[in-house]
């Protein structure tokens, strides 16, 4: 049986002028589900939302909708909510009259409208506001009674354009919760597009890492975290040290990649990325592993856990960051980045430690 | 902490009160050069125009009997607000300048929709556009519609040839001269003011206003005219004032048949050396100027208007 798709791009493709904004978007969005578009600014993110809404005519491709061929159904008839950066609310109308706007539209009955405004107000918990206007309020109720507008009308879709890089880290994180809170409760399809990693992979049901107009990895949180499928996914999402080397050995499980100096690091054969995944011997290739991931044992102590990648190294920088240490390490001649949650007291900046990783933490890309 | 020394405490309230009247040396200082920089453009107000506007104002108020008996009264007021050529003639004034401006909205409007929705190098270039009739003479461009509105000229043979009218309007030396003179000379104006405040629309508000199913008329309606509103306000007020106090045009294109309050006051003034009742005439234009202004603004801005635009 076939899954429902909400949403379906298919072969979707736009260019201005010489710059190709889509390349060919191909994406299925579940019913229900919170997808995530994530990438740097440029990638394509909010230009595949607006496709999605209507408001950019694309070159070639198809956009289905509930299964319906939307493709050259303007944005007004899609029956959509959204919710922008800019919070977008009308100026010289009221909260009330904002929600009210699309509900009229649509010739609801007034005292129905009446209800499912209020339902709405209190769902964003914005009740007794109804008569402000959108200048008598701040940037988080102003994003409340956008996420309000969008919901009131019951739309088909929730599409979401950067909705909390407006305000300050604080708000964004309470907000992103409460998002997240709504979503599961209305249980609407949404769509939310973001540059931010962290709110991406916080909220997401599955997330979509975009990139110059392409589509470079789908997947749930954990998967584009733990197993990127491209060396451009692994740097985007996160922090990542890289070292190069050139195959040595290969086998089904192992690969080892001899580093400058007749260093020896292991990695899981498992742990490929890119599109070229077929090494020899003697092969340049990249190493990528995140800072959380090294582990940093003091020096002449009981080998506690093994490691099959353990080297010596010194301590060049040490930073606090509040609920973690990042420190900094001069390991194989190049500057290296570990997170630790804790520090041990003879650890100083010029100090010997060892650092060691697991094989199945790092991943290998050929150059 | 060691305790603060009671000469150190001396020393601390004369250094506080040095401070403070280092400050208001450098305040004063501050004052005398804005007012240094402002002097020659107060100086030229004030000679110019302050003090010429007060003499006209002293003069309506003389009444002359004869050669040589003058005497002060509100005498000038009286006639002009007694006799029906003068209410007629103001009433004109305030009818065509009232046309005018309906006209130059109309016309107006769609060009700054245009110019706000277009890419910045169009808007620039329309921008120029709209702003070029203003570097020719308005007496060159009104001599323009002179000829092109003449009877039996280019307009009139136009509306035969297409089959419009047998016997067209007359349209030089009557009020649609005039109008359609005024409405040009002033349609820059009404653009530019317009435009101006179209461009300070957020442009996702439409986005916002379709997807929850405004089609674009209705998005029209309901958004981007009344956050218009502060310009329609601001461009209608202009062309109305202007209209009121134009000379040129109705001179020229209205003639003896369009005697609108400027052209009447100048008549009184330079041919028949009625000084005294001009200027009388000049301050009840400015009067009724003022007071069709504040009525116009107080109108608009009032409960939601100011709530949101003020």
């Amino acid at each position: 049986m076939q899954v429902a798709n909400d949403v379906e791009l298919k072969g979707v493709y736009k260019q201005i002028g010489r710059n190709v904004i889509l390349n060919g978007i191909n994406l299925q969005v579940k019913q229900g589900e919170l997808l995530t578009l994530l990438g740097p600014s440029g990638c394509g993110k909010t230009s595949t939302l607006n496709t999605i809404a209507g408001f950019l005519d694309i070159d070639k491709g198809e956009v289905f909708i509930k299964g319906k061929n939307v493709t050259n159904i303007p944005p007004y008839k899609r029956g959509l909510g959204m919710v922008f950066q800019t919070y977008s609310l009308f100026p010289h109308m009221t909260v009330y009259e904002n929600l009210d706007f699309g509900l009229s539209l649509r010739k609801v009955p007034k005292e129905e409208r009446r209800k499912r405004i209020e339902q709405a107000l209190e769902l964003v918990k914005m009740s007794g506001l109804e008569k402000r206007y959108p200048r008598e309020l701040s940037g988080g109720q102003r994003q409340r009674v956008a996420i309000a507008r969008a919901l009131v009308v019951q739309p088909m879709l929730l599409l979401l354009d950067e909705p909390l890089s407006n305000l300050d880290a604080k708000l964004r994180y309470e907000l992103r919760a409460e998002i997240k809170r709504l979503q599961k409760e209305v249980g609407v399809t949404t769509i939310f597009v973001t540059h931010d990693q962290e709110e991406a992979l916080s909220l997401s049901d599955r997330i979509v890492v975009m990139n110059k107009g392409t589509i470079e990895q789908v997947g749930t949180p954990t998967e584009i975290y733990e197993h990127p499928c491209t060396e451009f996914v692994f740097q985007f999402i996160g922090k990542s040290n890289q070292f190069e080397g050139k195959v040595k050995t290969i086998d089904s499980r192992m690969i080892c990649v001899e580093l400058e100096g007749n260093t020896q690091i292991f990695i899981e054969s498992k742990n490929m990325m890119g599109s070229n995944r077929s090494y020899s011997i003697g092969d340049r290739v990249k190493l990528y592993i995140r800072p959380e991931k090294l582990t940093i044992q003091e020096q002449e102590s009981e080998p506690e856990i093994f490691y099959y990648n353990k080297y010596n190294a010194s301590i060049v920088q040490m930073n606090y960051l509040g609920s973690a240490w990042e420190i900094e390490l001069l390991l194989f001649r190049k500057r290296v980045q570990v997170l630790q949650p804790f520090v041990k007291s003879d650890w100083k900046i010029g100090a010997e430690v060892t650092v060691g990783w697991n094989p199945s933490d790092m991943m290998i890309v050929k150059k | 902490m060691e305790p603060v020394r009671y000469d150190d405490r001396q020393k601390i309230v004369r250094l506080s009160t040095e401070i403070v009247t280092a400050r208001r040396k450098r305040n004063w200082r501050k004052y005398i050069y804005c007012g240094l920089l402002l002097f020659p453009l107060v100086a030229f107000i004030f000679g110019f125009f302050v003090i010429p506007m007060l003499y006209i104002l002293y003069l309506s108020f003389i009444e002359t009997k004869g050669e040589t008996n003058a005497f002060y009264s509100i005498g000038n007021y009286v006639h002009f607000f007694t006799d029906s050529y003068y209410l007629h003639s103001l009433w004109l004034t305030i009818k065509i300048s009232l046309y005018t401006v309906v006209v130059s909205l109309l016309l107006g409007y769609p060009v700054a929709l245009t110019m706000a929705k277009c890419s910045p190098r169009v808007r620039g270039l329309l921008t120029l556009l709209v702003a070029s009739p203003l570097l020719i003479s308005i007496v060159v461009r009104n001599f323009g519609w002179y000829l092109l509105l003449l009877p039996n000229g280019t307009v009139h043979q136009l509306l035969i040839s297409l089959g419009i009218t047998t016997s067209p309007p007359k349209l030089l030396f009557s009020e649609i001269g005039v109008v359609i003179g005024l409405s040009n000379a002033y349609l820059p104006f009404m653009i530019l003011s317009v435009a101006t405040s179209l461009y300070n629309i957020d442009p996702s508000l439409e986005k916002a206003a379709a997807i929850l199913g405004a089609g674009p008329f209705r998005s029209f309606l309901s958004v981007t005219l009344p956050l218009s509103l502060p310009g329609i306000v601001s461009g209608v007020v202009l062309v109305f004032s202007m209209s009121m106090s134009a000379y040129v045009t109705p001179a020229l294109m209205g003639g003896a048949n369009v005697p609108m309050l400027p052209v009447v006051a100048y008549d009184q003034i330079i041919n028949l050396l009625r000084w005294t009742y001009g200027s009388a005439i000049s301050y009840v234009l400015l009067g009724i100027t003022l007071i069709m202004v504040t009525i116009f603004t107080r109108m608009m801005e009032k409960g939601r208007y100011r709530e949101v635009f003020r």
